[in-house]
């Protein structure tokens, strides 16, 4: 190889890899610099909502004795109205419902909306759509005899309590955020439900890594 | 498909031309597309060793961040890693193209296409896991676009995207399996890889050692100098307006992400499933010139030289069924891709494609290019060349007096053409094979150079005069290459006493321990 294209060669090479190097990290758009989001994002059992009534001694008997629960319950899982509205403009209202085909799994929640930086008030509610007599009788601790000896002693107590430890843990009838943010550019609000205080909450700061 | 075909045919040619006049044909890249894929593979393993070991799951950007700071090591290891991930993917395709324009992706070889199409799309799936594992914004892009296609199908009970929703942190059991994958794939890529080449007798892996030295110290030297950059660590709540993005790796992000998950799972099962098909829609008759050889068993002396030679497998020694003490040759036509390299090998011509053995190649020269010759005032040098042989080449070895005979591949040519060409009055015989890496029939131009040369088994016999012999390579782009050499070749030939045609030559003297038939079966 001669002089000359031994240079032009080695041009050749170093402009191939000079676009290969540029290649490898350019700078690809993504969001626009006036971008800003709401999220929701979150992850709760919905509620249960169960007619429950206490199995007699009769038809307890006639249960093999692993399948005697004093109490017996049927039901549907809740279903919930999402609604959202940024300055008393409602931007979503939509239907959500628990995982799976039953809808007995829990309902995982993320959505984004596009919304112009500033000020503004958002509100944002879910609202259980099955009515019931009474709210707060699934959160009443069942007082039934116990009748179990043996080996199921006590179990009708441990059901009642786990029974009221779902329903603590299922997402409120009714939950509202109401509050004015200001939301800069580039930046998400994000909406979560924080399940030991079961509200909705907003956050502007994630934990990084 | 055919139109794709020779629209592809076509721009290799102009790309393969362009990089032969730059580097020469003997480092022309492009012909070792596959070759350099592996280097690549190679490279990535190695750099690959040590970023894992710096790698900490518990705190990925934070990590890689450091690596990537460190000016001795960390540095420029990492930057090797991500252009040698480039370089694999640029070279991949690139393989792919050119075997798919060059009809080598059907029948015998179909099973190196899928192979290699579980490789490239391993090494896609290991880049995606990689850019992950920084965790900067381009690698929270693509986790996020993944886990968004991923949501779609019923197979997680939760949403993968609520890992980045930025409620919480990224857990670190997203980061221990996409470390998993990304080195546990690579053992699945080791076995695709072996899969690839396990048709092809003496695979070759690697490039030529100049080239491959070339290539890792060039990538290492552009590493130091252009380091790649890393972006901001990933944060969930931060609309980024550009991340640093490897589009030679990632260069469906884009349409993916503009798409919904529906119709870019569509579009991608569609790609992968024509991809897959390709060796159907490509399929060609095994009529004519894509026949399997043939074994005329007549012919054959057991001499097992065809199987030696042929470059994909296909040719095994069998017990005869007659009464004669040799092995006889047999031709799996399932493995045969019709090279005709077995023709070049076999001293007898008892195999090779129909209407390509070492018996049809004489009589073509006998019954066609004979009385063309004889028509002549003087007979010309002979260029022999290969069918691929760019049309520019060729019409220039004409201009300059050459009579240019055509053989499917030089591989193909048997000796015997040559001495024939010779006894017949031919001044003498330059036969042009293409860049050695380049052959379709994979070996052609390196067992030409044995026969000729080093005697190797269906040697050009000694009384021919080596000095009317001469090989060359045609490649195009190197146009004046060709003409050099042939010219070269013309000036030694001056130099010697004229041929004396002779008349009634009987080849067949040597080859005689079995009795012959004029034809083959």
């Amino acid at each position: 190889m001669n002089p000359v294209r031994m240079i032009i060669a080695g041009a050749a090479t170093t402009a191939l890899l000079a676009l290969i190097a540029y290649g490898s990290a350019a700078p690809l758009p993504y969001h626009t610099a006036h971008d800003a989001r709401l999220r929701l994002s979150w992850s709760a059992r919905p509620e249960r909502i169960e007619v429950c009534r206490t199995l007699s001694d009769e038809e307890l008997a006639k249960l093999a004795e692993h399948m005697r629960q004093r109490v017996a319950c049927e039901g549907v899982f809740a279903s919930y109205t999402l609604r959202i509205d940024v300055d008393d403009q409602t931007i979503d209202e939509s239907v959500i419902r628990g995982a799976g085909l039953r809808n007995d799994r829990p309902l995982y929640l993320l959505r984004d909306y596009p919304v112009p930086p500033g000020q503004h008030r958002f509100r944002v509610s879910l609202t259980r759509r099955e009515k019931t007599d009474n709210d707060a009788a699934a959160f009443a601790k069942a007082v039934v005899p116990d009748v179990d000896t043996g080996l199921y002693a006590g179990r009708a107590q441990r059901e009642a309590i786990e029974h009221s430890r779902r329903a603590q843990n299922a997402i409120p009838p009714q939950l509202m955020l109401d509050t004015v943010f200001s939301l800069t550019a580039q930046r998400v609000a994000l909406v979560t439900f924080n399940a030991e205080h079961r509200t909705l909450e907003l956050h502007a700061e994630s934990p990084r890594r | 498909m055919q139109f794709l075909k020779r629209l592809f045919r076509r721009l290799l040619v102009v790309v393969e031309a362009a990089l032969t006049r730059l580097f020469g044909w003997e480092w022309n890249p492009i012909h070792q597309a596959g070759t350099v894929s592996v280097l690549m593979l190679v490279v990535l393993l190695a750099t690959g060793l040590y970023l894992v070991l710096m790698y900490r799951v518990g705190a990925p950007a934070a990590s890689v961040a450091r690596i990537a700071a460190d000016p001795w090591l960390g540095g420029w290891i990492r930057t090797l890693h991500r252009y040698a991930t480039d370089v694999f993917v640029i070279a991949a395709i690139l393989h792919a193209i050119r075997i798919f324009s060059q009809d080598r992706s059907w029948g015998p070889r179909t099973i190196a296409w899928i192979s290699g199409l579980f490789v490239f799309g391993a090494g896609m799936v290991l880049a995606w896991t990689g850019f992950v594992m920084a965790w900067d914004t381009f690698g929270e892009r693509l986790a996020r676009e993944g886990g968004r296609l991923l949501d779609v199908l019923p197979i997680f009970s939760e949403p993968i995207s609520r890992i980045f929703a930025g409620d919480g942190a990224v857990p670190n059991a997203f980061f221990f399996v996409n470390l998993f994958i990304h080195i546990a794939l690579p053992l699945g890529l080791g076995v695709g890889l072996w899969l690839h080449v396990s048709r092809v007798a003496r695979p070759a892996l690697l490039p030529p050692k100049p080239l491959m030295w070339g290539m890792v110290g060039a990538l290492t030297i552009a590493s130091v100098v252009l380091p790649a950059p890393l972006g901001p660590a990933a944060n969930p709540l931060h609309l980024v307006t550009s991340t640093p993005t490897d589009v030679i790796v990632a260069w469906w992000l884009p349409l993916s992400e503009a798409l919904s998950p529906t119709m870019a799972w569509g579009l991608g099962i569609l790609a992968v499933v024509v991809a897959l098909f390709v060796p159907r829609l490509t399929r060609q008759p095994r009529v004519a010139g894509w026949a399997p050889s043939t074994v005329d068993t007549r012919l054959c002396t057991g001499c097992n030289q065809c199987p030696q030679d042929c470059p994909w497998e296909a040719i095994t020694m069998v017990k005869r069924d007659d009464d004669r003490p040799t092995l006889v040759a047999h031709v799996d036509p399932s493995l045969c891709v019709s090279c005709g390299i077995c023709a070049g090998s076999c001293a007898p011509m008892g195999v090779g494609p129909p209407g390509r053995s070492g018996r049809d190649q004489l009589s073509t020269l006998r019954e066609n290019t004979f009385p063309l010759l004889d028509n002549a005032q003087a007979t010309p040098t002979i260029a022999v060349a290969c069918a691929q042989a760019p049309a520019s080449h060729l019409a220039a070895l004409r201009d300059r007096g050459a009579h240019v005979h055509l053989v499917h591949c030089v591989g193909n040519l048997h000796s015997s053409v040559i001495e024939l060409f010779i006894r017949h009055g031919a001044p003498g015989v330059i036969v042009f094979g293409c860049p050695p890496r380049d052959c379709v029939g994979r070996e052609g131009p390196k067992w030409l150079h044995e026969r000729l040369c080093n005697a190797r088994e269906a040697e050009l016999q000694p009384r021919v005069d080596k000095h009317r012999v001469s090989t060359g390579t045609m490649a195009p782009g190197d146009l004046a290459g060709t003409i050099r050499a042939y010219e070269a070749f013309r000036r030694e030939l001056d130099a010697l006493a004229p041929t004396q045609r002779e008349h009634n030559i009987d080849l067949d003297v040597l080859c005689d321990p079995v009795p012959m038939e004029e034809t083959t079966a």
